[in-house]
């Protein structure tokens, strides 16, 4: 059980760092600043925060970045990468075109 | 929906993948495997360098040659390969989806084998967007499979096998590699990669990282600063190189989505989400299986070994094998594993500093620190001895598994005996006859021939030489020490090339005797080499 | 940690979330909110199509549908202190058939009678209010005052913004059981053993809701039915419509972002069963069907990519509708669920009723056909 609001007293107050303008999402072009924000306005999982921010959620799917978001939140949390949960994954695994996926011979009419 | 079964599907067609297809095909198994990419082979094909280990480990044979062995095999074996075939989505009931040119098409599995590898980290720093800061294996894949350049002037990040395997193929495709850094105070991959690039003058620099990257359209140049234990740069360390390409090796993460959308149970670990697995693959899932880098990043060789340990665990699993002789098969299989899995850079040893070889030597601290061996520790180990007439000097200073070496002498002057992590030792009994094949044998181009008083107060050192175009006998040019830094002119004697050396050239050159324990590499009069 | 609250809100979804903010806002200070999963709004909140929409929906839902859109949808973005993408730009409810069209009909006059802005378009019109519509589309109904809004960031909007007012979350938190004390109902118990105790305890769990409802004697009459989405990479800007159908064949909208966002099914949907519902995992045939149908109304979307699909649990209430609503019989319970897969548009309009139901204040509008004991048997 997490208990947001003691979680958030505890990590404290977010600074201004001098890397806060470095892109961490290069396909949404997300910076680490608005990660960090985010985290101190409690979002504290990477599905929270791929949904409030969209990192995670372009092209590559979290590919480049996950793994550089996950630091940043251990980081302001205080804990260990290796605690804080990747994102799901789901189909398709490339982007695919509309009029390709839809060829898959499942049409009723064929 | 009509959809076609088969007994196995294999996703990813790289040396696991192929591997497990192979391993079960040959019980009767019909496998199917589907790759991506134009091309099967997954990384060895990029790996143009000679892999290590012993003879059951397909040491001293380059990661290209091992990859069409591989297919050879998947195809005398009847195994179905699709390529330009992306698996998509892995479904319940062990259905995939498969982009094949405008279609997807189902199919179902009895069981699954996920061999889709790993994909290269980043690292951020300012800049890390521009267009020129690429990933090692990218620049290999550019380099090794499209012939291109990834640029004129790269700077490495990241000492790990990968970042100096790949800056010697830099060098080799006549790229200047103007620095190698690492955050970490040790070199992280084997000395015999680190020593090979850095007697071609490559300068390391362990405990720095790159501050930015620099340019405002596409990288024009690195700054780099020393970081202390804290991980923070130490103001007034910073330095500045002119470079066009940085590469970042800073470590591989399994792909591993797959296996998460169908359910699989995962662990978070450092090195990024993989499956929980049994050691023959099994998953959570029954008739689930993941092999090779996505299971946990090693290298080609252990997931060679993986892929056939699934194989075979899928051969019992489906009725198409004994289940006991197939136990034993994987038990065997473990055990070819577990000598790869020896030495100073085992998985127990990671994040150690070892200071003691197995055999109480002292590491050289040097080489850890600097990417060579200092000449004044370079006698302490047991492939270095002084002898008259030629004889082989080994400079391999690290318990890694590898022993091509000892198989390579016709006179038996080199022994590594039974433990392959042992460090090889010369017989000064035995009678070198100079052929070279040591030489040409030795995966980390680590082994050298010398000679002594060939005349008047020189001597010749051969060298194992991978750049072209190739000097010729009569040339003048400089030596370099270990360090990469000029010793001394040197001229050549001969250059021998021979199918038995597989592209390792010898290149002969005559230095003055005291010289000779100093020498290591040859640069020709206009100080460039390669293409 | 404070184990008393005014209000106990069982799921931390945009209903919980609204609700927990509407509370704060008319200074309930102590309440609680408790979510199962490790992420707020991890169920329906961030699953759904994004629509906010009046027209196509059962008259009983339309007085606290246009409530929503009319007084609360506006202002909300600033209110939340983030941008809640929404844009009312109408939606256009698409039909290729007679009978399509006889049944946007009927919705339409519904609609209508309850003082909606909502009328039928031909063929013609449909194309000159969103040209990259298939000819095959014969008509549709068109409401100008319906729109669309970004669901993740909506219910993580309400959960921010009542973070600040001082509402207390607890993630991870499972509810095993509620407990009457003395008649009321009072304490919730978690999985994990902790007892908490709240003067009202309002269950916005969606199908979860049932299970806990069962506790204190209550059967929430709605069945657990999976609906799957998917979404392209960015497109030029094409339209800011919502766009659904007769046929419930897709619906969906083009975000601030240039992707496009449809749900869709195949089918296969009222029989998928899963043995861990947690685990959420689509079927190998929707993508393909639900790009089939939206292909059929969107020709120009042929070569977008997509990006990604998911799916999502439906609490699919008996008769379509959400059980909104004290439950007389468990005093100081509240159901907030069975929102049957369009519960995301009326969400603040709902948690600000919710609230009123807290404070006995009579709600905005009228709900009482939103009942929990409406049931009848059919003979």
């Amino acid at each position: 059980m997490i208990d947001i609001q003691e979680r958030l007293r505890q990590i404290g107050p977010l600074d201004g760092a001098p890397d806060d303008d470095l892109l961490v999402c290069r396909c949404e072009e997300i910076t680490k600043g608005e990660i960090r924000r985010a985290i101190h306005q409690g979002m504290f999982t990477i599905e929270e925060l791929r949904r409030y921010l969209r990192c995670g959620m372009g092209l590559c799917q979290g590919q480049t970045c996950g793994r550089l978001v996950k630091n940043i939140v251990a980081a302001e949390l205080g804990v260990s990468p290796t605690e804080i949960t990747s994102a799901t994954a789901r189909a398709p695994m490339r982007p695919i075109e509309m009029a390709v996926l839809a060829d898959d011979g499942g049409a009723a009419h064929g | 929906m009509k959809t076609k079964r088969y007994d196995m599907i294999v996703i990813g067609a790289g040396p696991a993948g192929l591997s497990a297809a192979i391993e079960a095909a040959r019980q009767g198994v019909r496998p199917i495997v589907f790759d991506e990419n134009a091309r099967p082979g997954g990384q060895l094909f990029k790996q143009i360098h000679k892999f290590f280990g012993s003879k059951e480990h397909r040491a001293k044979v380059r990661g290209l040659k091992i990859g069409e062995e591989l297919l050879a095999e998947a195809e005398k074996y009847g195994v179905e390969v699709m390529l330009d075939a992306a698996v998509i989505g892995l479904y319940p009931e062990k259905e995939i989806t498969v982009k094949i040119d405008d279609t997807v098409r189902h199919y179902k599995g009895d069981t699954i084998l996920v061999a889709t590898g790993a994909a290269e980290n980043m690292v951020h720093f300012k800049g890390w967007t521009l267009p020129g800061v690429i990933g090692a294996g990218a620049a290999q894949t550019m380099m090794n499979l499209h012939h291109i350049q990834p640029g004129k002037r790269v700077f490495m990040l990241g000492s790990g096998n990968v970042g100096l395997v790949v800056g010697f193929q830099l060098l080799q495709a006549g790229c200047e590699v103007v620095g190698l850094a690492d955050a970490a105070p040790h070199v992280g991959g084997y000395g015999v990669h680190a020593a090979k690039i850095a007697r071609c003058g490559v300068p390391f620099y362990l405990s720095h990282t790159v501050i930015e990257a620099v340019g405002t359209e596409y990288v024009t140049g690195v700054t780099i600063g020393q970081v202390g234990p804290d991980m923070r740069v130490i103001p007034g360390t910073e330095k500045y190189f002119d470079a066009d390409t940085i590469c970042l090796a800073v470590g591989l993460s399994p792909m591993s989505q797959l296996l998460k959308q169908a359910g699989c149970a995962m662990e978070d670990t450092k090195g990024g989400p993989v499956p929980l697995c049994a050691a023959d693959g099994k998953t959570s899932i029954s008739g689930i299986y993941a092999a090779g880098d996505v299971s946990g990043i090693e290298e080609a060789s252990s997931a060679m070994i993986k892929g056939r340990m699934s194989g075979a665990a899928i051969a019992a699993y489906l009725g198409y094998a004994d289940e006991k002789i197939q136990e034993e098969r994987i038990f065997e299989l473990g055990q070819q594993l577990g000598t790869l899995r020896q030495g100073m850079f085992s998985p127990e040893n990671r994040g150690k500093l070892i200071t003691k070889t197995d055999e109480g030597i002292g590491v050289s601290m040097h080489l850890l620190e600097h990417g060579s061996v200092a000449d004044d520790e370079i006698a302490r180990y047991p492939g270095v001895t002084r002898q008259a007439g030629i004889h082989p000097v080994i400079e391999c200073t690290q318990n890694i598994p590898c022993n091509p070496c000892q198989d390579a002498c016709p006179k038996g002057c080199i022994r590594i005996g039974e433990k392959i992590t042992s460090l090889p030792a010369v017989d000064a009994a035995k009678e070198c006859v100079g052929c070279g094949m040591c030489v040409a044998s030795c995966s980390g181009q680590a082994i050298f021939l010398i000679q002594e008083d060939v005349g008047p107060g020189v001597g010749e050192v051969t060298i194992p030489y991978e750049f072209l175009p190739l000097p010729r006998a009569g040339d003048t040019g400089t030596a370099l020490g270990r360090d990469g830094r000029p010793v001394c002119t040197a001229t050549v004697v001969k250059v021998r090339s021979s199918p038995a050396f597989d592209h390792t050239n010898l290149l002969t050159i005559k230095v003055p005797n005291d010289m000779l324990m100093k020498v290591r590499f040859y640069q020709t009069q206009k100080g460039g080499m390669g293409l | 940690m404070d184990k008393t609250a005014d209000v106990i809100i069982v799921g931390g979804g945009i209903v919980g979330c609204a609700a927990a903010y509407y509370l704060a806002k008319r200074g309930i200070s102590r309440v609680t909110v408790l979510e199962a999963a490790k992420s707020i709004g991890n169920g329906g909140s961030s699953r759904n199509g994004g629509g906010v929409r009046q027209s196509g929906r059962d008259i009983r839902e339309l007085p606290y549908a246009m409530y929503g859109i009319r007084h609360l949808w506006p202002a909300l973005s600033e209110e939340l202190g983030v941008d809640v993408g929404y844009v009312q730009k109408g939606n256009l409810r698409l039909g290729k058939t007679p009978a399509h069209l006889n049944k946007l009909k009927t919705l339409t006059e519904n609609a209508r009678s309850a003082g909606l802005d909502v009328r039928m378009v031909d063929a013609k019109e449909v194309q000159a209010i969103c040209p990259y519509l298939s000819e095959d589309v014969i008509g549709a109904s068109w409401c100008p005052t319906d729109g669309h809004a970004d669901p993740l960031v909506t219910t993580l909007g309400f959960y921010k913004r009542s973070l600040e007012l001082g509402v207390r979350f607890y993630t991870d938190a499972p509810v095993k059981t509620l407990r009457k004390i003395k008649g009321k109902i009072r304490e919730v118990i978690l999985k994990d053993g902790t007892v908490l105790e709240g003067e009202n305890v309002i269950l916005a769990a969606g199908y979860e809701s049932r299970f806990l409802a069962r506790t204190v004697g209550v059967d929430v009459p709605m069945s657990r039915l999976i609906d799957e989405c998917l979404v392209t990479e960015a497109q030029p800007p094409m339209f800011d419509i919502m766009l659904g159908t007769a046929g419930a064949d897709f619906y969906g909208h083009q975000t601030a972002h240039g992707s496009f966002v449809f749900g869709s099914d195949c089918g296969y949907e009222e029989v998928t069963d899963m043995e861990d519902p947690s685990q959420l995992a689509t079927n190998s045939m929707t993508l393909s069907a639900s790009c089939r149908a939206i292909m059929g109304y969107i020709p120009a979307l042929r070569d977008a990519k997509i990006v990604r699909s998911w799916c999502g649990w439906l609490d699919n209430a008996f008769d379509g509708v959400p059980f909104i609503s004290r439950v007389d019989e468990v005093p100081g319970l509240i159901l907030a669920c069975g929102f049957t897969g369009h519960g995301f548009g009326t969400a603040p309009a709902v948690g600000l009723i919710l609230s009123q139901l807290v404070a006995g204040e009579e709600p905005v509008v009228d709900i009482s056909a939103l009942r929990y004991d409406r049931f009848t048997p059919i003979r």
